[in-house]
């Protein structure tokens, strides 16, 4: 029963294999080598960096080096595959874990700062004072326990990518989609010319939560959207069920093979010019960069549009990401000053000059050298005063993958079920274990 | 009674040496211990925490649940009925056309048909694939954008939605985990094949019996052991069935499958102890009916 080994710690399982075989017992006693030598070594610092490839490690190399090069303390980095890293985290935080990672505001910290996995860093968020704007100070709060667990650094929005020049040739702009009449009327038209109108990909289930959170929020509003996924508020209210109304609208806009592509999937409709528009974090962009310079001036990203005249375009979904300190890390305090440099201006100065294209949240960061697309995605941010995380960061992790996501891939394939849908899903809600 | 009595009267008679017992204690006793504490402790703790709430990071927070994460199994989770069906159709397939294909096989090509060498190759060769393997290779063939697609002239847009398409996708699904299955299977009854006496057939074929009654009275009755074999793997392969279909979707939702539910609840952030009650779930589908069978089968042998 290899599952088992995600109940135990890994130290438990280390301990275990101490007792059952001489050859594991080596192994266990090659990590406590490791250890006693880090420690001899004084403050040095270990750093983990959450996939990214080449132009990850870069980023990290440019601003650990600048940090060595400041306070004389060397920084240890690895790369660590993003999923794993996800999947394990828990265990990964109770072994021996690197003393500062990259990680998301959210549930995701929040609820492994309270098991009291992550550091408090609330004192390096003060530290970093006026350049970090309230707001993000205030998304990377716990508000059970008034700490942060997490130093705010980058963000993206979730928002309609389209093409310029396609939408020209059906004779639309997307810059006057305001409403959603606006949105029907557009992608009747595109699908009129042949074109996919709505592209989705909701193969491994969490995709289609961008396109479920913002309609939520346009259509009852951002603070019912947020207590919906805490349990303050229902699945079977009218209003959720408002909200799947236009859903069910959205639906036969999609391709109808939406179950057998993934995110990627949507972003090659896009960039192969078979869809009209695409609802997704803006961070693909990189990747029509890296096709030509043509495809990614010619793309261009507008905020969903309204459809509740109460609420308006003032919420939006976007992640924000940031770094976390590990509370069993070997040098927390390193790992917290560290921590505090990536979210400084030499941090975030060094980081851009290796080529990050993230927005930072920082007032420091600087904006300028922006191009037309990188302007425009700002100026969608800038548009919502309400931002939401992606519902797999704003609701518990044991509801939102293992029960939002089959139910919304259950409802596209089937919108004419949503009663029995909902019914479900608020009766698995209740089932949850309180906290 | 008879033989119960006589029984460890004869062992007692038969002394062992200081070596014999060492050696006897160590083969025994070594695999043995490894097996009580890397196989059945996580198993009997995977049970008490099928019972309870927990995250799996602190041992405080851990809350006795009761039955409440097995009826929230059976009675609100509608993807578990999905799961089970998967797999019963799953084992249903295996049980009645893979593997008796695979059997068939290897009796054709044991009787030496002409080109037996090419096909027992073609065959074999999917089984040194892993099943990981082979899911990333018919991704490859039948995703939107893949190479059957490709050839059909069909871009992503206007792709045959295969995968998510719950009306074939079990039916591919079965068709690629057999492709490796068959092989497998063949080569097993193939090995056994081999050491049965070819004397028996001769003689049945004199005195007359056709060829489906030399292999139903004569093949079948004397391979009983690889049979058992072939069975069990069969089950344990239908229920297990985990890497292939992850590799493809990258989720367990689509196509749901017992171990895929498992290993959902049981990792990262949706980490809860349904995922303990799943994999209790599935060690009682697995090892009830092969512990069951085993002993009909061995009750039989005795007799």
């Amino acid at each position: 029963m290899s599952e088992e080994k995600n109940t135990v710690s890994r130290r438990s399982v280390l301990k275990g294999a101490a007792i059952g075989g001489a050859g594991l017992a080596a192994g266990s006693a090659l990590s406590a080598g490791t250890a006693t030598s880090a420690n001899a070594a004084g403050a040095d610092i270990h750093w983990t960096t959450r996939g990214g490839g080449a132009t990850g490690d870069a980023i990290a190399k440019a601003v650990n080096d600048a940090f060595t090069a400041k306070t004389g303390t060397k920084v240890i980095a690895q790369q660590v595959n993003s999923d794993d890293f996800q999947n394990n985290f828990a265990q990964i935080m109770q072994g021996s874990p690197d003393d500062a990672f990259g990680w998301m505001a959210g549930y995701r910290s929040n609820h492994f700062g309270e098991a009291g996995l992550l550091a408090d860093v609330t004192a390096q968020n003060k530290a970093l004072g006026k350049s970090l704007p309230a707001s993000a100070v205030q998304a990377a709060t716990n508000p059970v326990d008034k700490k942060q667990y997490i130093i705010p650094t980058t963000y993206y929005p979730w928002a309609l990518h389209y093409r310029k020049s396609m939408v020209k040739k059906i004779g639309m702009n997307p810059e006057s989609i305001n409403n959603w009449d606006d949105l029907i009327k557009m992608m009747t038209l595109t699908k009129k010319n042949g074109l996919v109108a709505y592209a989705m990909g909701d193969k491994q289930g969490w995709e289609a939560m961008g396109t479920f959170d913002i309609l939520n929020a346009r259509v009852n509003g951002y603070k019912y959207h947020i207590d919906l996924l805490n349990g303050r508020a229902k699945w079977t209210d009218a209003k959720t069920k408002e909200t799947f109304k236009y859903f069910a609208q959205l639906v036969p806009f999609m391709n109808p093979n939406f179950m057998d592509i993934d995110w990627d999937g949507c972003r090659d409709l896009l960039l192969q010019k078979m869809c009209g528009a695409m609802m997704m974090g803006s961070w693909f962009a990189n990747d029509f960069k890296a096709k030509s310079q043509k495809d990614y001036d010619d793309l261009w990203v507008v905020p969903f549009p309204e459809i509740n005249k109460k609420y308006g375009i003032d919420t939006i979904d976007a992640p924000l990401d940031g770094i976390s300190v590990a509370a069993k890390g070997k040098n927390v305090e390193g790992g917290k000053a560290l921590a505090q440099f990536w979210g400084s201006k030499e941090g975030i100065d060094a980081a851009v000059k290796a080529g990050d294209t993230n927005i930072y949240v920082s007032k420091d960061f600087d904006t300028s050298a922006y191009d037309a697309f990188g302007k425009q995605k700002l100026a969608v941010l800038a548009s919502a005063k309400n931002i939401m995380f992606f519902a797999d960061r704003d609701a518990r992790g044991d509801f939102a993958s293992p029960v939002l996501a089959p139910a919304l891939q259950a409802f596209m394939k089937n919108p004419k079920n949503i009663n029995k849908i909902l019914e479900n899903t608020q009766k698995q809600w209740e089932a949850l274990p309180k906290q | 009674m008879k033989t119960a009595v006589t029984i460890p009267k004869n062992r007692n008679r038969r002394s062992l040496s200081k070596t014999d017992r060492f050696t006897l204690s160590a083969f025994v006793g070594i695999p043995s211990l490894l097996q009580i504490i890397l196989l059945w402790v996580p198993a009997v703790v995977t049970i008490i925490l099928s019972f309870t709430y927990w995250d799996g990071i602190r041992l405080k927070d851990i809350h006795w649940a009761g039955i409440q994460n097995y009826k929230n199994i059976f009675f609100n989770n509608p993807i578990f009925y999905q799961a089970l069906k998967n797999n019963a159709i799953w084992l249903a397939f295996f049980l009645l056309i893979a593997t008796p294909l695979g059997v068939l096989l290897a009796y054709q090509i044991d009787r030496g048909i002409k080109g037996h060498a090419f096909y027992e190759s073609i065959y074999y060769l999917p089984v040194v694939l892993s099943l990981a393997v082979i899911g990333i290779i018919w991704n490859f063939m039948f995703q939107p954008g893949g190479f059957v697609q490709g050839v059909m002239g069909r871009d992503i847009g206007h792709a045959i939605s295969i995968w998510g398409n719950s009306k074939i996708n079990t039916w591919v699904i079965l068709g690629v985990a057999s492709w490796r299955h068959i092989g497998y299977i063949m080569l097993l009854y193939l090995s056994g094949l081999k050491s049965v006496d070819p004397a028996l057939k001769e003689a049945a074929a004199i005195d007359g019996a056709t060829d489906w009654e030399i292999f139903r009275k004569i093949i079948l009755p004397t391979m009983q052991p690889v049979n058992i074999i072939i069975l069990v793997i069969t089950l344990i392969e239908s229920l297990r069935a985990f890497d292939l279909v992850y590799i493809i979707y990258g989720s367990p939702t689509v196509f749901p499958l017992l171990n895929l539910l498992v290993f959902q609840n049981f990792a990262g952030q949706g980490i809860s102890m349904k995922g303990a009650a799943y994999a209790v779930i599935l060690l009682l589908l697995c090892i009830i009916p092969i512990i069951t069978y085993l002993r009909i089968v061995f009750k039989e042998d005795l007799k």
